[in-house]
């Protein structure tokens, strides 16, 4: 046994482990329980670090998981009748601590401090529209349609928020139908989702739709989505399998439906006065069916301070792109911009946890504090899906510019940005890893994305031709079944990954023990 | 001012108590465990035998709601 | 029953994209506009000197460069139809009228476009430096806005891109004259196709197919003399003595140009009198209505997206009169059952063909038989098993229906 070295044990203590591959560094994989990915125990960051975590992060969030229930709630017992009711609420409302634990893995001082606010805003979101459904659904109300459940428009989760903000001073809320039960458990519990899919394809759908598509019609397949609003708007966003799904989606809700088409070829200047039309019709249908008129004042407010937000995203990504002083890691900063854009301004999380990164940030920029000193690489990560959809500010001057700007914000919503309208625009890519400074690609390949398989020969030429370093992730989303779960298990895509590292360039690991671990069983 | 040194005695050393408490809960992962093995399972089994509606005797109306148009 | 007399020849045109007609046509000096979907109005591609061509790709059954481009989890329809133009297949085109309708035909469209901007160098697959691609963007709906845009977008990426480029007359006269050849297409179709609407068929599903995907393949003006010639023939035809089908059924599904499986399905004892697929010819041959008032491409783009029963069309009302819309003409047809077949990775009717297998059996009590299935069919064993089990239940049905 190595003799330990007294001056390197009070370091560790005071300061965590070094970064490092040599002897005494980190070795976070270790820290693993086999298969589970449980811990045996959590890591020693150093006095500060660790016990902001344990206080500022940890135990701060267990408490406003909490404080957010009562704040949000209009009964709390509805909140544990929802948690029984649901297999997507009750199996993963409790683990979200341990996603926290995933997304801030061996980070330290303003990283760590950054990318929680992050973690935190998605959460606070997330109970907002938890407590939103259990107010209104009628499974948990003795099949009564209370004013919650008048007051709520459901809509298909990739229609954006931001188009029910007419309606929002008038007390209606909107509710992305399948964001919580489907998006966010596959974040928070992967464990929950292949229930969904099953579903569906017990009543005759092959396996190989897109399986957000799949989980998303499982829901209503299974009887898994609250009754809470008495109207649903659909759109196309974004690919042929989320057409479909609505067909699954109507039958089983039976209730009044309104589709919103949005266009394919968006660049076409011709196909945005249609795209201005469509989104009024349906304002007219959500009038119709609320007797509520359209309000600009409300549209106006909220477009505001959305924009404000779009504003502050931009500094940050001028502060990512242009130095190493950017706080967040890749993950609270992805999953921050799809939840923020998408759910839009329904609680003020977003801003409040953007001041607060903000500052974190301008520390660090100020004072050259480099988060993540021991960065070799800066990748870009590629799909369909990624947080650069709705990159634009809406105009608040006119109804006509609010209108114009409105559709083309649609026509880039989430997966269709890049995807639809002319294949050149997955191939932005380029301009992308010259605007973030990046030296690497990381291509998230969704083996049942139609659209991005379509262009896989075309990104293997393009990458030899401009010799970029670039490695596949190919994964299914949340299935793991699809194809072989070998090919796609975690294990195997870090697999992949570190093969890559190591045949391609070369490199050796920082943390050797996060190489090969098993962690097949966790959430 | 004895009952006071008491009082405040005490209370450090629940607060102290209650602080490593919270450190070996959040230390070890217990919270982690207890959920995963525990309240999962519990809860799964809950789900897994709750009674669901046949949503495939829904029924499929062709007149029930009027046709959303607004031209 | 006598065999047709042009069959032999009509399948004979449909070995290749590049048949005899087409050459004929080309060498006329008409100009040969590709498309893919229905949505694409085939008769704005057939106005005077140039003719349109649906594009097939027959006998592809491992394509595989096409594969390395667009990955094996695509729709093996669009992979065999970029494997036909990487073959130089499709030199001939002039043109093709591009439709974002769905993913995979789409992403073929793409790779053949001769310029994706700067993104990716230019792989110039169809090699005729004359061709160009363009894209129409086909609106989800059928309301005044969609018709609107559709029109819209028709003259701007179909009508004035083939005037710009070939010099084509576009003007509301030609277009008249177009809807009537093009009518005079369908009623011929249609009148050979109203004899499998009879208790003993005198034509079979098989023969049927053939004859309306000639009529997608080939320039118009050149098959109408033999489509007139079999429609007159079709007058005298006796039907066989004894019925040589167990049950009809309608074919209902996503794209299907391939007349062997028609005659997979027949064989299994199950006669196809109604195509209710992408290249059939129930919404395809529905004749063009000129209305007064309303320009004659304003009904050109109105005919087309109200015959359409895509499951694309995302209005409730919409969806939900598509399953009855299968069932009426289960009961025009006199068919005993549905036959539903998505192609495998086509997500429009992997999902509609769901719904479709159970709203069609509770709500109007027609059997279905729901199957996927390949582009070019290898695996016809296990589908043949799987018709002659539906025909099977079919008979059963009907001996308990007659006690």
């Amino acid at each position: 046994m190595a003799k330990k070295n007294p001056i390197k044990a009070v370091k560790d203590f005071w300061y965590g482990k070094p970064h490092t591959a040599e002897e005494g560094g980190r070795r976070l994989g270790e820290l693993y329980e086999d298969k589970t990915g449980l811990l045996k125990h959590r890591e020693w960051r150093g006095v500060k670090d660790t016990f902001y975590y344990m206080y500022n992060i940890w135990g701060y969030n267990y408490v406003h998981m909490v404080l957010d229930i009562l704040k949000y709630s209009n009964n709390p017992i509805d909140f544990v009748k929802g948690t029984w009711r649901y297999r997507w609420m009750g199996q993963t409302y409790l683990p979200v601590i341990h996603w926290f634990e995933r997304g801030l893995q061996g980070m330290r001082g303003e990283a760590l401090e950054a990318s929680a606010w992050h973690y935190r805003a998605m959460v606070s979101a997330s109970i907002h529209q938890i407590c939103n459904f259990f107010n209104a659904d009628t499974r948990l109300h003795g099949g009564k349609q209370n004013e919650a459940y008048k007051h709520t428009i459901y809509a298909n989760e990739t229609t954006c928020g931001t188009l029910f903000y007419p309606w929002k001073d008038a007390g209606y809320q909107y509710l992305p139908m399948e964001m919580i039960p489907y998006f966010v458990t596959c974040h928070v519990n992967s464990h929950t989702v292949l229930n969904y899919i099953d579903a569906v394809q017990s009543i005759g759908l092959p396996g190989d739709p897109c399986p957000m598509c799949q989980a998303e019609s499982g829901l209503f397949v299974l009887d898994d989505v609250p009754d809470s609003a008495p109207i649903i708007i659909t759109c196309n966003e974004a690919c042929d399998a989320s057409v479909s799904t609505h067909t699954l989606q109507d039958w089983f809700a039976n209730k009044p439906l309104f589709a919103l088409p949005i266009p394919m070829q968006f660049d076409d200047p011709l196909v945005k006065k249609y795209c201005m039309n469509e989104i009024e019709e349906m304002w007219k249908f959500v009038e119709e069916q609320t007797g509520v008129p359209f309000s600009w004042e409300s549209m106006k407010k909220y477009l505001e301070r959305q924009n404000k937000l779009q504003r502050d995203e931009w500094e940050k990504w001028d502060v990512a792109s242009k130095t190493d002083y950017y706080p967040i890691n890749g993950v609270a900063q992805a999953l921050f911009r799809i939840y923020s854009t998408q759910y839009g301004i329904q609680t003020s999380c977003w801003e409040e946890a953007s001041e607060k990164v903000k500052k974190i940030m301008y520390k660090c920029v100020e004072k050259k504090i480099n988060p993540f000193p021991q960065t070799r690489h800066r990748v870009i990560a590629w799909s369909c899906m990624d947080s650069l959809m709705f990159d634009m500010e809406i105009r608040t001057d006119s109804y006509e510019n609010m209108l114009e700007d409105m559709a083309t914000y649609h026509m880039w919503a989430p997966m269709r940005r890049m995807a639809v309208g002319g294949m050149h625009h997955i191939f932005e890519l380029w301009d992308y890893m010259k605007r973030f400074n990046c030296d690497m690609v990381a291509m998230y390949d969704q083996l049942q994305c139609k659209g991005m398989q379509g262009v896989h020969g075309l990104f293997e030429d393009e990458f030899r031709k401009r010799n970029i370093n670039a490695f596949w992730i190919p994964h299914a989303l949340p299935d793991c079944r699809t194809v072989s779960r070998a090919e796609i298990s975690r294990a195997e895509i870090r697999r992949q990954i570190n093969d890559y590292m190591t045949t391609v360039m070369h490199e050796e690991p920082l943390d050797p023990s996060l190489l090969d671990f098993d962690d097949s069983m966790t959430w | 001012m004895k009952k006071l040194k008491k009082a405040l005695l005490k209370f450090c050393l629940i607060f102290v108590l209650l602080n490593v408490g919270l450190f070996v809960i959040f230390f070890f992962d217990l919270d982690g465990k207890l959920l995963f093995n525990v309240v999962e399972p519990f809860l799964k089994k809950h789900y897994d035998n709750m009674e669901r509606k046949d949503t495939l005797a829904e029924p499929y109306d062709l007149d029930k709601f009027p046709k959303y148009k607004y031209d | 029953m006598k065999d047709l007399k042009h069959l032999i020849y009509f399948e004979n045109l449909l070995q290749e994209a590049n048949n005899e007609l087409v050459k004929q046509a080309k060498a006329e000096g008409k100009r040969a506009i590709g498309y893919t979907c229905y949505f694409m109005p085939e008769v704005l591609l057939d106005l005077p000197g140039c003719f349109s061509v649906r594009l097939r790709a027959p006998g592809c059954t491992s394509p595989d460069i096409a594969t390395y481009y667009l990955s094996g989890r695509v729709c093996h329809y669009a992979r065999s139809l970029l494997e036909r133009a990487l073959e130089g297949g499709y030199n001939f085109l002039d043109a093709q009228m591009g439709t974002e309708t769905c993913t995979a035909t789409c992403r073929f469209q793409e790779h053949i476009q001769q310029k994706h901007l700067d993104s990716v160098e230019d792989m110039r697959i169809i090699d005729n430096d004359d061709f160009f691609c363009t894209f129409t963007d086909v609106p989800f709906k059928n309301s005044e806005n969609s018709y609107q845009h559709f029109e819209t977008q028709l003259r701007a990426h179909v009508l004035e891109p083939l005037h710009e480029h070939f010099g084509i007359d576009i003007s509301d006269e030609t277009l008249v004259k177009a809807v009537e050849d093009h009518n005079e297409v369908c009623r011929l179709i249609n009148e050979i196709g109203e004899y499998r609407k009879l208790d003993n068929p005198t034509i079979t599903g098989y023969e049927f197919h053939v004859i309306q995907l000639v009529s997608l393949c080939c320039p118009k003006y050149l098959i109408l003399p033999y489509l007139r010639e079999t429609a007159e023939e079709m007058k005298t035809r006796e039907p066989n003595l004894k019925k040589e089908f167990r049950c009809k059924v309608v074919l209902a599904g996503s794209e299907n140009d391939d007349p062997d499986f028609t005659k997979l399905v027949e064989g299994c004892g199950a006669l196809v009198v109604c195509d209710r697929f992408c290249y059939g010819a129930v919404e395809s041959r529905q004749p063009i209505v000129l209305e007064e008032g309303k320009s004659p491409l304003r009904c050109i783009a109105e005919h087309y997206l109200k015959t359409s029963n895509c499951p694309r069309f995302m209005p409730q009302d919409e969806m939900r009169a598509r399953k009855k819309r299968l069932a009426d003409l289960a009961k025009e047809y006199h068919a005993d059952g549905v036959i539903v077949a998505s192609n495998k990775f086509c997500e429009y009717w992997s999902y509609e063909r769901v719904i479709d297998t159970f709203i069609l059996k509770r709500d109007y009590g027609i059997p279905v038989c729901s199957i996927e299935k390949e582009y070019i069919n290898s695996a016809s064993g296990q589908l043949r098993t799987r018709f002659q089990a539906f025909v099977e239940s079919i008979e059963i049905k009907q001996i308990q229906e007659d006690k």
